[in-house]
């Protein structure tokens, strides 16, 4: 008896200790790009994605770290370099997985990037996948908060070159933010962001 | 008892932790010896590890132990992995070898402008080709706002470098198109049968490409289609020319686009005058169809396109008092299916087949001449990437075509002259980068040609060498050969022709940077083996010979920039050209009638976002062009005034998927003369008569209206127009 709750015990401590490996390594990389290292975050996933082959979530960061990245960045030559390194670590969880709405959203965040690096050159082509991948992830998940506002708001971000309808823009955008009032993530690292950005996009709708 | 055990388990687990502590440390290093920061260097199958800094250090402690891998790896460079003892790896150095296929690497630019997504450097970006004020959609008119080409009004195609527009062969998807312009006749500019639309890709070759493609003397033009598909839509055009109408399917692995338009001239040259006495004005009515398929490791096109085309005028002739009636019919076919797809390791393989027909019926007065062309192709080309530093490619081409033309008075004349030629062709590539900032590449091409009864060699090899970030050089070398045009070799029979001949020397000087790109190029082109005839005109009895030679040497500069203002882009384009020739009917060495010394362009282009609105200007100036006046002794010695074309369009957007496009070309209404038209006997006083050959109207006006009906509320036609 006494060693059947040895080894239960012994078991149970080396699992804790693994899955809090996972935890740690996970809010470690989250405290790095909360104080703005980026590269370091994305370095924390990377490491994270090479051991852990069974959650997308460290590739997935990786993907959205480098490209949130591209949106505060002026160097132009280093765009490229940030959207090939996010849309290499999304391609890894998509080949795995062609039913998971958030990657579909990024997909369309990476394209995105490319739009706002080089309106002329990337606006007609990138345009129509942005919404394509915006379509896919509304197919798989339609109450993705992130899926319903992103549609919306990348339209509502060309709207002053398109002179597309904004109205029923922020209408998507009103039910976007009931969505992420009800959405509930599936792990605590699991992507919940996007609310902030919703209540700014709803405020510049009522302008 | 429990918690006391609980308590000595973590107890030895957490001392455990503890005392397995080592510290990794080093720095990390290019080829050069050059600090690399962040490269993420950490144990594989762990969590452990860090970032290097600015000086490439990095340092990290690890409760592993033993042997294990150590990973180093950054974009840009080749990943490094090596198994190291975890207690004694401490102040290494880790040299990264660059990858050779980053972004950054060298790329071989001379004789090259490219365009596209795929384009490492961009000299025109997909939607300029529709954008570009005076080229309404015409691939051509776009280009000839580069550097290296020369703008001939009456013509119409493209003359680059000192060549004949027959010198520039177009390529769709890597195959030959036979017949890529339009009908046309006595000084009507013609345009290229393609809509720009369909094609995501352009790269045009102004000199020493790559020993894939022959059978041209100047230039290759290389259009590629899309591999997919946007989505779904169906786009509707109301023109003051006439309307287009066109529909794309997409379905899981494939996708459908097709397109038809109908163009009548009647209503707008009712409204415009026009320097020109239209019998029946230009009317056509054609259509195109790109099917794709997607295989796990290929894609199969299929490329169809047809178009028939009529017109009627009557144009004056010096020889003649009254005008000369042409009336002109035209009816095009054009196939394409290829299929490119990786097999193995490494392989390629890119296989097409192509047949262009072409049937032309015109008339001048009474003589009627009929005309048809069948063209086909075969091509099949494997390349195998043998290590990120080789890559060889090799293939073959044959190229079929069956030409006969019938001349008729109905009375006295009955001709019928023709040609069949077979031509066999193997070539092989390879591709050597010796680093990241020296490239070579080096190929043979072998052809036979069963009309002309002849073998070719020609050698051809490139060299870049990047010297700074934003700064390289490339030099390019060939040799080139082309059968006769048809205009000579349809005479085969009576005369055995032979191949004409250009080598081709090229410098060039790119330097770019985000938003901004200079290029310049010096180059020589030498000439041989070119036809000569002893006729005014080319006849079935002239004396031919194969004697003729010339050279082109000059200088194009181009500057791209729009980071000058906000939505504003522009570019600049100037060519300087020296080139004499003695060939066709030419008594001595003398500058073409189609070359001007000096050509220069100016595009610009502004987005206003509180209108909605592109706007656009592109001036095109030329100096004079020679031309030959038989009142003087001296052959080839007048010389036109300099030509000038200021052009604008308006593109307004009503809404999303509505756009209303406008454009003027030749706004000034400078006039114009391409050159003169001498009469072929002197007058009573014995001087002999001319006439000017002017643009067919002052100006051309055009307004559309494009609808695109699709789910996609953001897409439009912008790109057709």
């Amino acid at each position: 008896m006494k060693k059947i709750i040895t080894t239960i015990v012994f078991f149970t401590v080396v699992l804790c200790s693994a899955q809090t490996q996972f935890e740690k390594g996970m809010e470690k990389a989250f405290g790095l790009w909360k104080e703005g290292k980026n590269a370091e975050a994305s370095a924390m996933f990377e490491r994270i994605a090479a051991a852990e082959k069974n959650s997308y979530l460290p590739n997935y960061y990786v993907a959205l770290i480098n490209t949130t990245s591209v949106f505060m960045e002026k160097d132009k030559t280093k765009i490229d370099l940030l959207l090939t390194k996010a849309q290499d670590a999304l391609d890894i969880e998509l080949i795995k997985d062609q039913a998971n709405a958030e990657l579909y959203v990024l997909q369309a965040l990476i394209y995105t990037g490319y739009v706002v690096a080089d309106p002329m050159t990337n606006g007609m082509k990138y345009s129509a996948k942005v919404m394509e991948a915006y379509a896919k992830a509304k197919a798989i998940d339609p109450n993705n908060p992130r899926a319903v506002f992103g549609e919306a708001d990348y339209q509502l971000g060309g709207a002053k070159w398109t002179g597309v309808d904004t109205k029923p823009l922020c209408v998507q955008v009103d039910t976007a933010i009931e969505l992420f009032a009800t959405f509930k993530p599936e792990t605590p690292f699991s992507p919940k962001w996007g609310l902030d950005r919703a209540l700014e996009a709803q405020k510049n709708c009522k302008k | 008892m429990k918690t006391k055990l609980l308590f000595t388990i973590s107890f030895l687990f957490i001392t455990a932790l503890s005392f397995a502590q080592n510290t990794i440390s080093g720095k990390v290093l290019d080829q050069k010896g050059k600090p690399v920061a962040g490269a993420n260097i950490y144990l594989d199958g762990t969590y452990d590890g860090a970032t290097s800094s600015e000086t490439g250090e990095f340092s990290f402690e690890t409760t592993e132990t033993g042997n294990k891998f150590l990973v180093v790896s950054i974009l840009l460079f080749e990943t490094f992995k090596t198994e190291i003892d975890v207690a004694n790896y401490k102040d290494q150095t880790i040299k990264l070898r660059e990858n050779i296929n980053a972004l950054d690497a060298v790329v071989i630019t001379a004789g090259t402008l490219e365009s596209g997504e795929k384009a490492r450097v961009s000299v025109l970006k997909p939607l300029d080709i529709v954008t570009t004020a005076g080229s309404a959609g015409n691939i051509v008119a776009a280009l000839q706002t580069l550097p290296g080409t020369q703008t001939v009004g009456e013509d119409g195609r493209l003359f680059v470098r000192g060549g004949e527009a027959s010198e520039t062969q177009t390529f769709v998807d890597g195959i030959r198109v036979a017949q890529p312009y339009g009908a046309t006749t006595n000084n009507l500019p013609t345009r290229s049968r393609f809509s720009p639309f369909l094609f995501s890709g352009i790269a045009f070759s102004t000199g020493g490409y790559s020993a894939e493609y022959g059978e041209a003397l100047s230039s290759v033009l290389l259009l590629n289609t899309q591999d997919e598909a946007d989505h779904e839509k169906t786009d509707i055009g109301l023109m003051t020319v006439g309307l287009s109408l066109g529909n794309t399917q997409k379905w899981s692995k494939s996708s459908l686009s097709v397109n038809m338009m109908y163009v009548n001239l009647a209503p707008y040259q009712a409204v415009i005058p026009q320097n020109v006495d239209w019998n029946s004005p230009y009317q056509s009515l054609g259509g195109e169809t790109v099917y794709r398929y997607n295989f796990t490791n290929g894609i199969f096109k299929l490329y169809a396109s047809f178009d028939g085309e009529k017109f009627d005028l009557n144009q004056k002739n010096i020889n003649f008092e009254n005008p000369v009636r042409t009336d002109m019919n035209n009816n095009n076919f054009y196939l394409n299916s290829s299929y490119k797809g990786s097999f193995g390791t490494g392989w390629q393989i890119t296989s097409g087949i192509s047949y262009g027909y072409s049937k032309n019926k015109l008339k001048y007065n009474i003589t009627g001449i009929e005309n048809q062309e069948n063209a086909a192709q075969l091509k099949l080309k494997l390349s195998k990437k043998v290590s990120s530093h080789f890559k060889i490619s090799f293939g073959t081409d044959y190229f079929i075509t069956k030409y006969n033309e019938d001349i008729t008075d109905n009375i006295s004349i009955d001709v019928a002259n023709g040609y069949d030629s077979d031509i066999f062709a193997a070539y092989t590539e390879g591709d050597v980068s010796f680093s990241k900032n020296l490239a070579l590449k080096i190929g043979l091409r072998y052809s036979n040609n069963s009309l002309l009864n002849e073998n070719n060699i020609a050698p051809r090899a490139s060299l870049g060498y990047k010297v700074s970030k934003s700064s390289q050089f490339s030099f390019a070398y060939g040799d080139f050969s082309q059968t006769p045009v048809v205009d000579y070799i349809k005479y085969s029979k009576y005369h055995q022709f032979e191949s004409e001949k250009a080598s081709h020397y090229i410098l060039n000087y790119q330097f770019t940077k985000p938003g901004q790109t200079f290029r310049a190029e010096a180059y020589y082109k030498d000439y041989s083996n070119l036809v000569q005839y002893n006729t005014r005109d080319i006849q079935y009895n002239s004396v031919f010979n194969n004697k003729g030679s010339g050279y082109a040497k000059g200088l194009d500069l181009f500057w791209r920039d729009s980071n000058l203002y906000e939505n504003l882009e522009y570019w600049i384009s100037y060519s300087y050209i020296d080139s004499e020739r003695q060939y066709k009917n030419f008594p001595n060495m003398a500058t073409p009638g189609f070359i001007a010394n000096h050509n220069l362009s100016v595009v610009t282009k502004y987005f206003i976002t509180d209108w909605k609105s592109q706007v656009g200007f592109t001036n095109s100036f030329s100096t004079g062009r020679p031309y030959n006046d038989p009142n003087q002794t001296q052959f080839m010695n007048g010389k036109t005034k300099s030509y000038n074309s200021l052009s604008f369009n308006w593109a307004y957007l009503l809404t999303t998927q509505k756009i209303l496009y406008f454009s003027v070309s030749n706004i000034l209404g400078t006039q114009n003369i391409f050159g003169y038209d001498y009469a072929r006997t002197p007058d009573a006083s014995g001087v002999y008569q001319r006439q000017a050959i002017v643009p067919t109207a002052d100006r051309f006006f055009f307004l559309g209206f494009f609808w695109t009906i699709s789910d996609n509320k953001n897409e439009n036609q912008l790109k057709n127009l």
